[in-house]
């Protein structure tokens, strides 16, 4: 039933005895970057064909290039491309596809579409769309978890009453029983759109409304809650997969705490300090409301754990999850060539009954960093742009997951992830000794990107200790101490560098060598003229000085993934 | 010959210009001997004069446009810029993009009085909406962009005078 190229037909993958097959002859993945190039491989490992959409920003992306044929779906807006249900579905129709991938982000948390491709006759690959309305919902959740005696983090079960002024004391009085400092929270809410954060009584009519206000505008639905503030706290979650019988499994959890603005930036498996009773009971309390759910497919249970240690629940991400790579390489399992397994009606394979028997006793440690286009020196500000240099780590226990390469632009218009750098140990020391090792070797010019902030992330004693919370960037990284640093070296260098290059010596003689510029790839500027006399310095000062300090201070994201 | 590092594009401004002198180490960091980096330097597009350099320099994941020449040149040209107007701070203050994207909203209009850190406009870019606000007191000068409008680093904004 596959259908490989005819002209690959020769490589296609010889399949043991055993073997299912592939699951599907032909998928369709809708989405770009790195998580569609991710899904393609593990399509062209099973012998499944594979269909890309693009817009016109990515005519020439790595997931056009690698997939076996390619659709336009629209210009490079997303709303008009990879957010088009109707434009995707008919191209997944017209191309024969009998299954959709959606990765992450875009339509990947949409009912809508899981229900138009499940109209069209196509099989969704992920949780069916009742559960991806079910969980979107986290109200829903919330009482879901309840239902089967798991905690949610402390706060209320229903929408707060906001548009009923008569109320407002009892909403008053139920903020004073969860407790301040408290937050609202949106519904349909993720990434931290439609959050407040309330200190006191007095705060809390207004933070309703605005949380509501915001919540509606970006997604439709103006419902809130309150739940306690949990801080410090630490970020964990477990990867879940599930069959059509209603079996539910946990693989594994990861702590993912390093977060700036909700959104996560360091993941790593196994959640450090953790005892084998305490790792299962967490994944118990997570296969619990997965199957209380109906969870089919795979998803991710995210919890707090509180500094007691108690674990409450948050939600459900009813997807494949950006940092599902260190739970592959911990547990052994390709997550996506399970999806697809999963998807096209197979039970859970003997593997992940394997893996998930294991899963509280995890014997090596992974850990992932996500490079994303953004300025770690101006509050993780977006930079999109040309990249002049890309070089990625390698060597034992380094995978790196992206879609990039030198001389391509990061468009402005989608997610500023641009490559997962993941790193796979015996235990966690050896892993961040590793991670260190991999960052070094990395090379990035043309845009700023967070490598910076990683480099320092891999070297910080705390994170050495497992010291985490989901308030540890903002207690560690001082990104503007850190940037006026380098940005001292980087004129030493540059001027060591030309004068290197005057006297005829190349980067590795004359001044260049030594410790200060240590300096592999570097390339000897050219000789400059010598020039009259004077001396008095530029006047440059502080233009931007004042941008840096006054403005980005807002950055919200639109559509969180 | 020494030569005068000067920090341009997004970072323009951020530590002082550095003169290297060929007669040993300079100074500004003090640890400067027992530090190791890693370092790119890319050649940019060639800058205002031949005497000039535009570099990138990549340290430690920081990336930095830089121009480098020779000190005796940018001193002398330092001068000339000196005596042309000692006007001082109090000139206009141009607000420039600092990251590419496309104007959301637009917050003042011409004439309107500002105070510092008042919101003047939002760009969004990559998801994000970046809202942008006035470096100091005044009143809006000029808006030079218009909600829709696409912007690139270094595009003047606003000016607030």
């Amino acid at each position: 039933m596959a259908t490989s190229r005819s002209e690959a037909s020769a490589v296609k993958p010889s399949l043991r005895k055993d073997s299912p097959g592939p699951p599907f002859g032909r998928l369709l993945i809708a989405n770009r970057g790195e998580i569609a190039v991710r899904i393609i491989r593990a399509c062209r490992e099973l012998g499944v064909e594979t269909v890309a959409i693009y817009s016109d920003a990515d005519a020439r992306a790595a997931h056009v290039r690698l997939a076996d044929s390619a659709i336009r779906v629209g210009p490079a807006a997303p709303a008009d491309s990879y957010l088009r249900i109707d434009t995707i579905v008919d191209a997944a129709v017209r191309a024969g596809a009998e299954a959709i991938h959606p990765g992450y982000g875009f339509l990947a948390e949409r009912a809508a579409f899981a229900a138009a491709v499940e109209a069209a006759g196509i099989a969704f690959v992920g949780p069916s769309a009742a559960v991806i309305d079910a969980l979107g919902d986290k109200l829903h959740a919330r009482r879901t978890a309840r239902a089967v005696g798991v905690d949610a983090v402390p706060g209320t079960l229903d929408p707060a009453p906001i548009d009923r002024p008569d109320q407002v004391a009892g909403i008053v009085a139920e903020a004073e029983r969860i407790g301040f400092p408290l937050l609202v929270k949106a519904a349909a809410g993720g990434g931290g759109r439609g959050m407040r954060r309330v200190a006191t009584a007095a705060e809390l009519p207004a933070a309703l409304a605005a949380g509501s206000h915001e919540a509606a505008s970006a997604f439709g639905d103006g419902a809130v809650y309150l739940e306690r503030e949990i801080a410090p706290a630490r970020h964990v979650e477990v990867q879940l997969l599930g069959d059509s019988t209603g079996r539910v499994v946990a693989i594994g959890e990861r702590d993912c705490s390093l977060q700036r603005r909700h959104q996560k930036l360091v993941e790593e498996a196994p959640a450090p300090g953790l005892t084998r009773t305490e790792r299962a009971e967490l994944h118990d309390l997570a296969v619990r409301v997965a199957a209380a759910a109906g969870l089919q497919n795979a998803a991710t249970a995210e919890f707090l754990r509180a500094p007691d240690g108690r674990f409450y629940f948050l939600e459900v991400n009813t997807r494949l999850q950006v940092e599902h790579g260190v739970t592959e390489l911990v547990s052994g399992i390709d997550i996506v060539r399970e999806q697809l397994f999963l998807a096209a009606g197979q039970p859970l394979s003997e593997a992940v009954l394997d893996a998930a028997a294991r899963a509280a006793e995890p014997a090596s440690h992974s850990i992932e960093v996500r490079i994303s286009a953004e300025d770690p020196g101006r509050d993780f500000a977006p930079t999109p742009g040309e990249v002049r240099r890309w070089s990625m780590p390698s060597g034992p226990g380094v995978r790196v997951d992206t879609a990039l390469e030198a001389g391509e632009r990061v468009p402005p218009e989608y997610d500023n992830l641009i490559a997962k750098v993941m790193v796979h140990a015996r235990d966690r020391d050896a892993a961040i000794d590793r991670l260190r090792r991999a960052l070094d070797e990395t090379e990035i010019a043309g845009i700023q990107t967070t490598l910076p902030f990683h480099r320092f992330v891999a070297r910080a004693a705390s994170f050495r200790a497992g010291d985490l919370s989901t308030g540890w960037v903002g207690e560690h990284w001082d990104g503007a101490a850190e940037v006026a640093r380098a940005a001292r070296t980087a004129q030493r260098t540059a001027g060591l560098a030309v004068l290197a290059a005057g006297r005829g010596a190349g980067p590795d003689g004359g001044m260049l060598a030594g410790p200060v510029a240590d300096a592999p790839a570097g390339r000897p500027a050219g000789v400059p003229a010598s020039g009259p006399g004077g001396r008095q310095r530029g006047d440059g000062a502080a233009r931007d000085g004042a941008w840096r300090q006054a403005g980005l201070a807002d950055a919200v994201d639109r559509w969180p993934r | 010959m020494s030569i005068r590092a000067t920090l341009l594009g997004a970072h323009a401004g951020l530590v002082e210009p550095l003169v290297v002198d060929p007669e040993g180490l300079p100074g500004g960091d003090d640890r400067a001997g027992q530090e190791r980096h890693q370092v790119l330097i890319l050649e940019l597009a060639r800058a205002h004069s031949a005497a000039a350099r535009r570099l990138e320099v990549v340290v430690d994941g920081w990336r930095f446009e830089l121009e480098v020449e020779p000190e005796a040149r940018a001193a002398l040209r330092d001068k000339a810029r000196r005596d042309r107007g000692a006007a001082g701070h109090s000139g206009p203050a141009e607000v420039r993009a600092i990251i590419p994207g496309v104007i959301v909203s637009v917050a003042v209009t011409p004439g309107e009085t500002v105070g510092a850190g008042q919101q003047l406009l939002v760009v969004e870019a990559m998801k994000m909406q970046n809202e942008l606000r006035a470096p100091r007191a005044g009143t809006i000068g000029r808006v030079a962009v218009g909600t829709g409008s696409t912007i690139e680093v270094g595009d003047l904004l606003v000016v607030v005078e």
